[in-house]
């Protein structure tokens, strides 16, 4: 949450497309751009490897209950199996390509975790989740996600699913295999990465 | 002009709303934000006193013809005048709040601008101008408009005008005075502050 003031979008109306900024000329420090992503709570924010700044529009009611629906699913099989830790949307990662990326629901394993420094744990951690799920919002469009995920797996995911509500599919990214593409699933198998966790789909269609 | 890849906003669309950062952690220079707008040619960025970067969508077309057109005649009278510089919503003023704003179109009579350093002159010259113009474009509510205007009333402009098509009316800022609003005026003199100037309005109604 916001401790100062947070960014208004003065007309009141949701930012219905997302913003780039190049803010190269800013030569912004990690811990600057912690805490203007803290200053601007409302607003969903991501750097990209050539340090523009994402900024997207908050939520709609959908999009939020979506996101929770597929992350309270990740949390509840890592909770059950042990062996990691689940993050909702609100966790940055600072990737090895340098990009600040906050997947919409991901997961990593407990050694991972565990050799992280302190800074790292409570800031934007330099690490990368071993699994991590888009959901494709309606002022995304698929190339965008598709660009995210494919940045993901560069830079050390194991499995990424993408979720399209709006065409009814779902794109599952794994290292160096073909991207496999799904109409209207029930459940996408998640193993052999997170093992017995299948991603229920049935609601979202 | 953007000498680097400038911001695209990706769905191709102009993003109708404006947007305000809270950028109090970046502890952002003056040259760092004249960069800022250079890399960003096509989005138009101003900072309130209370550090808040506003970015607005490039003008829409007819915006941007009212814009050319309140510029043109003040352009004409100066030249035909002689005694001062006309400026056009390119132009940041570094006002003695700390803010930077950019009036669609603004005057400074030569004794000022000369007494300016080349530094000023060339960035956000700390100085305010002794005329102002803004039109109210569609993405801009109409109290947004009114608290700029008193901004400028406040930091030492000697003349404002309102320009709101949408509602078909001027309102007039003289310091220390009421504000005069104007329903549908065919024309509006700059007198004293721009001799023998009136704004031809006809156009705009």
């Amino acid at each position: 949450m916001t401790t100062t003031k947070p960014a208004a979008i003065e007309t009141g109306v949701i930012l219905p497309y997302r913003l780039v900024l190049n803010i190269r000329a800013l030569e912004m420090t990690e811990d600057q751009l912690f805490q203007f992503c803290s200053d601007n709570g409302d607003l969903q924010i991501e750097l990209t490897a050539n340090k523009e700044l994402v900024i997207m529009p908050p939520n709609g009611l959908e999009g939020s209950w979506q996101e929770l629906y597929l992350a309270s699913q990740v949390l509840v099989w890592a909770k059950h199996d042990g062996t990691g830790r689940a993050f909702g949307p609100s966790a940055g990662y600072t990737l090895p390509n340098g990009a600040v990326r906050a997947p919409d629901a991901s997961w990593m394993p407990l050694s991972r975790w565990e050799s992280l420094s302190r800074d790292d744990q409570t800031k934007f951690g330099h690490t990368f989740p071993d699994f991590a799920i888009e959901l494709r919002s309606p002022s995304d469009s698929v190339r965008e996600v598709q660009d995210k995920m494919r940045e993901y797996m560069k830079n050390g995911v194991l499995l990424g699913f993408l979720v399209d509500p709006q065409n009814r599919r779902v794109h599952i990214y794994r290292p160096s295999q073909a991207i496999e593409i799904l109409e209207e699933p029930d459940e996408v198998s998640a193993d052999p990465v997170l093992p017995g966790f299948a991603l229920d789909l049935t609601a979202i269609w | 002009m953007s000498t680097t890849k400038p911001a695209a906003i990706e769905t191709g669309v102009t993003l109708p709303y404006r947007l305000a950062l809270n950028i109090r952690a970046l502890e952002m220079t003056e040259a760092q934000l004249a960069r800022l707008s250079s890399d960003n040619g096509d989005l138009r960025l101003e900072l309130t006193a209370g550090k808040e970067l506003i970015i607005m969508p490039p003008v829409a077309s007819e915006g941007g013809l009212g814009e050319h057109e309140l510029s043109l005649q003040v352009g004409i009278w100066a030249k035909q005048d002689g005694t001062g510089r006309v400026f056009s919503p390119s132009a940041g003023f570094n006002l003695p709040n700390g803010a930077i704003r950019s009036p669609d179109v603004s005057w400074i009579p030569l004794s000022r601008w000369e007494a300016l350093s080349d530094d000023d002159r060339r960035g956000f010259a700390k100085i305010c101008p002794d005329f102002v113009i803004e039109l109210r474009s569609e993405s801009d509510s109409l109290r947004e408009v009114q608290r700029k205007m008193d901004e400028y009333m406040e930091t030492g402009v000697l003349l404002g005008l309102l320009v709101d098509p949408q509602n078909r009316r001027v309102h007039i800022y003289r310091p220390g005075q009421a504000i005069e609003i104007l329903e549908e005026p065919a024309s509006v003199s700059g007198e004293p502050v721009l001799p023998g100037f009136a704004l031809d309005l006809a156009a705009f109604w």
